[in-house]
């Protein structure tokens, strides 16, 4: 039998350069304006913003690098490939760019002629504090983002992440309960 | 009131919560504070631009220096975002032009009485909107209807009165004449023939009174229905684009629907309940005082079971609903794109997808129908409590021979009608607020102010096709320019192309010079009269357009074409088909201009959709062309069909063209090269690549591309 001749493909990460930065020639330092500069392949670039490539599912890892006209200068592999000078430099401009507090409490949730309005202890690190808001449309903006994390967007566009659902307290998983599915 | 423009942000720059402002008075100082700490000074003097960046709900403010350095000023949330952009603009304004804008009193719109911020597009707040008023408005809308409305409840009322006499003469038939044994079979018969004949009447006047509440709600709603559609078609871009498609088809058909079934069954249901509660409630009171309160005895809790049922049924359907809507969605998605689906080879992860769905609904559905044979029969033997009591105590009555036999038979008939109103009432309020949700929403369209303002008295001077832009800044969200500082004279009869990268600004010229939006700065105008005072049907009259995803409604060839001028005579819209390099394959069909076409056009190729978009747009005779990416979407050969129509028709009229595809521009008389919403370069094709700037090198990775195309 005449032997087929087979050609694999090239990988597509192979064909594809998708660009990582080369962190040992990279520097990420923070400006005197109050933002965050990279030092790459003999540019400096004074304010770069980063994006998750997956922000819910790998917010550690595949971080864009982008230059202040929003052209990707390149990809960062995971964080923890970077120095803890670094990583800490780099984490705290993710931080400021994602802001999700999270929900600690559902105080209240009300009906009101098709929005929804809601009561919320939120937070970040240690400091706690009551926030009304209101929601359109339920069914999109209360979101599983797994089996027992939820995220709440709000008509303004602020986001509040429930980090466990099975560990909510009882009376605020129940006020919360209805608009599940 | 303040004469500093104040912005309140409410994170500090580590992002904790914080109240801090920036202030900007006339003297040109802006100063970022959070309480009595000055954390940055700037002077207007010294910035060039003052900028908005969005994260993921939150962003930042920032100054761009004259030395090219950024000073980042303050960062907030998302509830301050378009408060920020606002005041950038303001600040921008006065770097610009050295002109100081006086404050206006509020900045952002908050509710009087509990303060919470309103929703954007809302002039209510919603937390505190009193029912009350809703119900009166939609009651006022209803008033054209009442000369129906109103004999139809007396209709009702006098049915309902009518079927309260039956229990009166059970009573009078036992207590007058089978009690006593005095009674005659004609007695008897007339007492039963009245029984029968005034079930028989309620029943007649009831079938009356239905037909004329329904015929009566099916035209409030239509009314209603109209006076949305009217809205929308009238509401401008920005405003509609805050909306998606399917919620203002929901809106129209949907909640309209629901007030019309709230009317023809909610609220004439109430109507019939309340009567009949206070009519029975006197009956029982003047028949038997005592009997009467063992009536009342179980009603607080009968109501608060009831009440707690419904809350907690309702919660459950209502998750039973939205299993149902995704079921819907998916099924929907998949059925849409069931040609990917297939072509991926996705079809057994397609059907798990549904199946899950389907399951989860099914174990919901089926948890509920539990729930309910649970639970109903419960709730039916609390209602019937009151029954167990009149007839324990009415019996000991009877047989102390203290209450005849007659009166308490009409008591148990009585109670019947005093529970049901009872049933009703706990589960009228959820009635009530869907109905009142919809007339909210119907409210929220109706009430929407447009935001493209048409002056009473219009200049709709005669266009020759001058088109000019003088300092126009633009963003569609406010803290996001699109287009800034923009300046442009088109003259008339030239042509203009328009290019850049994709995001560049190019479509938001486009939309602006159509007025389906105005800029935030500067002023578009037309033969020297600012669009702004001129009417927009006026404008759109005189503007042929020609967009890349060409809509053709369902109807003939020839109403398509005939969209833009429906007066057209025959000849006009076969010489607009001809101009149009659409004749021939018209007369190619069997019914020639008489041709259906499907929703959007599905039966006819891109290349020819494109002609009839073409032909609707000239057959108005426009003075000013627009083509959005009129031809982007094409193949070469046809591409260069429809371009010598296009050369054609664009001769002696202001042309203005986007293209991807840059060699649709070449003949161009000058092309605009926007960048970064800005206009970057002005010139012939010969002289930007002479230029050798960004019209170069788009020209040159373009026939870097072709170039590989030949070779593959």
């Amino acid at each position: 039998m005449e032997k087929a001749i087979q050609k694999e493909a090239p990988s597509l990460a192979y064909a594809i350069d998708i660009g990582m930065i080369d962190l040992k020639n990279a520097e990420f330092y923070m400006t005197t304006g109050g933002f965050t500069g990279l030092k790459y392949s003999g540019q400096d670039y004074n304010r770069i913003t980063l994006r998750r490539a997956f922000p819910i599912g790998n917010p550690m890892e595949y971080i864009s690098v982008a230059d202040k006209d929003n052209k990707e200068i390149g990809m960062i592999r995971s964080l923890s490939d970077l120095s803890e000078k670094q990583y800490s430099i780099v984490l705290t401009e993710l931080e400021k760019r994602y802001y999700s507090p999270t929900v600690y409490e559902v105080k209240s949730v009300k009906d009101k002629l098709g929005y929804v309005y809601m009561e919320l202890l939120i937070g970040r690190d240690d400091s706690k504090y009551k926030k009304n808001c209101a929601l359109k449309d339920v069914s999109k903006n209360i979101r599983m983002l797994d089996d027992d994390r939820l995220i709440i967007t709000d008509v303004d566009g602020n986001r509040y992440i429930i980090q466990s659902l099975s560990g909510l307290d009882k009376k605020s998983f129940k006020r919360l309960e209805p608009y599940l599915f | 009131m303040s004469h500093k423009h104040e912005f309140h942000y409410d994170l500090d720059l580590a992002m904790q919560p914080a109240k801090g402002t920036v202030s900007f008075d006339q003297t040109g100082q802006i100063i970022s504070f959070i309480g009595d700490k000055i954390l940055l000074t700037l002077c207007a003097g010294d910035i060039t631009e003052m900028s908005v960046i969005g994260g993921v709900g939150c962003g930042l403010l920032f100054a761009k220096m004259n030395d090219e350095s950024e000073i980042l000023l303050c960062r907030f949330t998302f509830s301050a975002m378009k408060a920020a952009g606002e005041f950038c603009k303001v600040i921008n304004f006065y770097i610009q032009t050295k002109q100081y804008v006086t404050p206006e009193e509020k900045e952002q719109p908050v509710c009087e009485k509990c303060g919470r911020p309103l929703i954007e597009g809302m002039s209510v707040c919603l937390f505190c909107y009193n029912k009350i008023s809703v119900l009166k408005r939609a009651l006022d809308l209803l008033r054209p209807f009442a000369g129906k409305i109103l004999p139809a409840e007396l209709f009702l009322a006098t049915s309902s009165i009518i079927y309260l006499l039956v229990p009166l003469f059970s009573r009078l038939l036992i207590d007058e004449y089978l009690r006593p044994m005095k009674g005659t079979s004609t007695q008897v018969f007339l007492l039963a023939g009245a029984m029968f004949l005034a079930r028989a009447l309620g029943e007649l006047i009831y079938i009356f009174s239905s037909r004329v509440f329904n015929e009566a709600s099916i035209q409030y709603a239509n009314h209603l229905r109209n006076l949305a559609y009217e809205k929308i078609q009238k509401l401008s871009m920005s405003s509609l684009s805050k909306r998606t498609p399917g919620d203002l088809i929901r809106r129209v058909m949907e909640d309209t629907g629901n007030v019309r079934n709230f009317i023809s069954d909610g609220g004439r249901w109430a109507v019939e309940q309340m009567i009949i509660f206070v009519v029975v409630l006197i009956i029982l009171l003047f028949t038997n005082f005592e009997l009467t309160l063992l009536v009342f005895i179980p009603v607080p809790v009968v109501s608060i079971a009831l009440s707690r049922f419904w809350r907690f049924i309702h919660i459950r359907y209502e998750r039973q609903w939205r299993k149902n809507s995704k079921c819907q969605s998916i099924l929907h998605d998949i059925i849409k794109g069931i040609r990917t689906v297939k072509a991926f080879g996705k079809e057994d992860m397609e059907i798990q997808k549904f199946s899950k769905a389907t399951r989860e609904l099914a174990q919901v559905s089926s948890d509920n129908e539990a729930i309910w044979a649970r639970l109903f029969p419960l709730m039916l033997f609390f209602t019937g409590i009151g029954e167990f009591l009149v007839l324990y105590y009415g019996g000991q009555k009877i047989l102390n021979n203290t209450l005849s036999l007659g009166v308490l038979v009409q008591f148990s008939m009585y109670i019947t009608y005093i529970y049901a109103p009872l049933r009703w009432l706990v589960s009228f309020p959820r009635w009530l607020a869907d109905a009142m949700t919809s007339m909210v929403k119907i409210f929220e369209i109706l009430d929407e102010e447009p935001d493209i303002i048409s002056l009473p008295n219009p200049k709709n001077v005669p266009l020759s096709g001058k088109v000019s832009f003088e300092g126009v800044s633009f963003g569609y969200k406010s803290y996001e320019p699109v287009l800034k500082g923009i300046d442009l004279d088109i003259q008339p009869g030239e042509m203009i192309g328009i290019v850049g990268r994709s995001g560049a600004g190019k479509s938001t010229i486009i939309n602006l010079i159509m007025r389906l939006y105005d800029p935030t700065q500067g002023t578009i105008s037309i033969n020297g009269v600012d669009l702004k005072e001129m009417s927009p049907e006026y404008l759109h009259e005189n503007i042929g357009i020609v967009f890349q995803d060409t809509f053709l409604f369902a109807g003939s060839l020839y109403e398509n074409i005939a969209y833009g001028k429906p007066e057209a005579t025959a000849t006009e819209v076969i010489a607009a088909a001809k101009a149009a390099n659409a004749h021939d394959f018209i007369m190619q069909t069997a019914d020639g201009y008489n041709t259906i076409i499907g929703e959007n056009g599905h039966s006819i190729s891109g290349g020819e959709r494109q002609r009839l978009a073409i032909a609707r747009a000239i057959i108005k005779n426009p003075s000013i062309l627009i083509l959005d990416e009129a031809t982007s979407s094409l193949d070469v050969e046809t591409e260069s069909i429809i371009q010598d129509s296009l050369n054609r028709i664009v001769q002696g009229r202001t042309t203005i063209a986007i293209a991807h595809r840059l060699s649709t521009l070449r003949s161009a008389d000058r092309l605009i090269v926007l960048d970064q919403g800005k206009i970057a370069e002005v010139g012939t094709h010969t002289e930007l690549l002479k230029e050798k700037g960004i019209y170069y090198r788009l020209v040159m990775a373009q026939r870097k591309t072709s170039k590989i195309a030949e070779v593959s």
